[in-house]
């Protein structure tokens, strides 16, 4: 019960911020223009792609790539995920070293809470916050489902893929505003840490190394098989550990401060 | 006839800040019901202290004990026992009062019928109704500390731990500041505020500690001690240090 009033809390104060709904409109509002364009593509080229059978279609070409541009090789680049990157930063920079910068933290920790029930409550505020932003994505190429063939199983898998990256950029986000001692510095952190998860591999993958460790560590590894459909345990857990260990992290820095004051 | 119950206890509390000893084996025991002023010069060691009961610092020695439940095992304690006040009233700028309230009273796991009927009380009496729908960024440093301390009395704490309370309030604050203190003394909860002010305690507490350098170098009673006399003793421990001064 707790945890649920820290995310309660937490939920109020990003939509009574303009940031929170800031980033929404103006994300939106990309997408919207990222999916008129897909669509556009996809209208231009259907005689071709009917004439092929097992060829890509709608949720190949217009639902997937509105999540993330890692299938399209970068053809009209940013989707949600790759957008993400920089969102999810700016959303949980203030989560915990906001709280530090305005004092407010005492008073979290003066509730008898433990630093894992506050991290916890505050990851989850901005995971439902995260949810919110990524259903209504989805809900664009759904908009157009009653007349159009979609492929309902794949779609599936890739929001499950994109929720999963999102919760985990947003679990270090987390972890970064825990040790961080300005939001600024937690929002630069986060930043380069998911930059790095998504790039750790590139060196490798251009020299043709396309399994070892480093491509397991990267985030892009996971993601694209479940951006293609296909759910392999491994994967999940590769995400779960992420959010775990982050979460871990910051739980533990948190209960620090009440050792080192 | 029954012996009077400790709700705090402190034992042989202590806790350094960068090497140095910011309390030192800080021992108090406080009954229900009971004012306690902890006096003391800025730097003492009275915010470390308060931070320390209300469960926001954890001493690298000693033991709490609340309610007779060593609090540093069993830190939810805090949730229901204990209402802090903590220096400059920190708060959310971005809440409304009677969000603040809301939000402290789920904190402590209120639930809301209850809560809703606490949030009316605790504004009422606290003067805040005509507030309750302001930001709290936008509020006087006044408000903001009456804000503070109805968050720290929403759920009737058997101990309100107050850590410089009358920062900030006018005259007339103040005084009302002090009936309230008395008032929720007198419906039993156990009251601790820190502050540097010889008046402030005579004005509304029961007992006095003074600490110098974190440590407690007096703790007597205020009734039968005069005023003259108490300050005789407070300076002579905040500019010698105390020198042949003991906790009583």
């Amino acid at each position: 019960m707790s945890i649920f009033a820290v995310t309660r809390l937490e939920l109020r104060r990003l939509f009574v911020r303009p940031l929170a709904w800031v980033l929404a409109a103006l994300t939106l509002a990309e997408l919207a223009w990222r999916f008129v364009l897909l669509l556009g593509v996809f209208l231009a080229n259907q005689v071709k792609l009917g004439a092929t059978p097992s060829g890509p279609g709608y949720t190949d070409l217009v639902a997937v790539p509105m999540l993330s541009s890692l299938l399209t090789g970068g053809l009209i680049p940013f989707g949600l995920l790759e957008m993400a990157l920089v969102i999810v930063p700016l959303l949980t920079m203030a989560s915990i070293a906001g709280e530090r910068t305005q004092g407010t933290m005492p008073l979290l920790l003066g509730t008898g809470l433990s630093a894992t029930q506050i991290v916890l409550g505050k990851y989850l505020a901005l995971l439902l916050w995260l949810l919110a932003w990524l259903v209504l994505a989805i809900a664009m190429p759904l908009s157009l489902a009653h007349g159009i063939q979609l492929d309902a199983g794949k779609l599936a898998a890739a929001a499950l893929g994109s929720l999963l990256a999102l919760a985990a950029l947003a679990a270090v986000g987390v972890a970064c505003s825990a040790f961080a001692s300005h939001p600024a510095i937690a929002a630069a952190a986060s930043l380069m840490i998911g930059l790095a998860l998504t790039c750790i591999n590139s060196g490798a993958q251009m020299a043709g190394v396309n399994s070892g460790a480093i491509n397991w560590l990267a985030l892009g590894t996971h993601l694209e098989t479940l951006l293609r459909g296909l759910v392999y345990t491994g994967d999940l857990l590769w995400f779960v550990l992420v959010v775990i260990f982050a979460l871990a992290l910051a739980a533990r820095r948190l209960a620090a401060d009440k050792e080192r004051g | 006839m029954t012996a009077p119950t400790a709700v705090l206890q402190l034992q042989d509390i202590s806790r350094h800040r960068a090497g140095h000893p910011a309390v030192e084996r800080l021992s108090l025991a406080l009954e229900s019901g009971q004012v306690l002023g902890l006096l003391g010069i800025n730097g003492a060691g009275k915010s470390t202290t308060l931070s320390m009961i209300a469960g926001a610092l954890n001493p690298d020695s000693g033991r709490i004990t609340l309610n007779g439940e060593d609090f540093l095992e069993r830190p939810g304690l805090a949730r229901q026992v204990i209402g802090w006040l903590p220096e400059r009233a920190p708060l959310w700028p971005e809440l409304t009062v009677s969000e603040h309230l809301m939000a402290h009273g789920r904190l402590r796991g209120l639930a809301s019928a209850a809560l809703r009927q606490a949030c009316d009380d605790t504004l009422e009496r606290l003067d805040l109704t005509s507030l309750r729908r302001r930001l709290a960024g936008v509020l006087s440093q006044g408000q903001r500390q009456r804000l503070g301390l109805a968050c720290a009395l929403l759920h009737k704490p058997k101990l309100l731990v107050l850590d410089e309370p009358a920062n900030a309030l006018d005259p007339v604050q103040v005084s009302a500041l002090r009936t309230l203190i008395r008032e929720v003394a007198d419906e039993g909860t156990a009251v601790i505020l820190s502050t540097h002010l010889l008046a402030e305690v005579t004005a509304v507490c029961d007992r006095v500690a003074i600490l110098h350098e974190g440590v407690l170098h007096y703790d007597a009673a205020i009734a039968g001690t005069d005023h003259q006399a108490l300050e005789r003793i407070f300076f002579d421990i905040a500019l010698r240090g105390g020198a042949g001064t003991q906790a009583a």
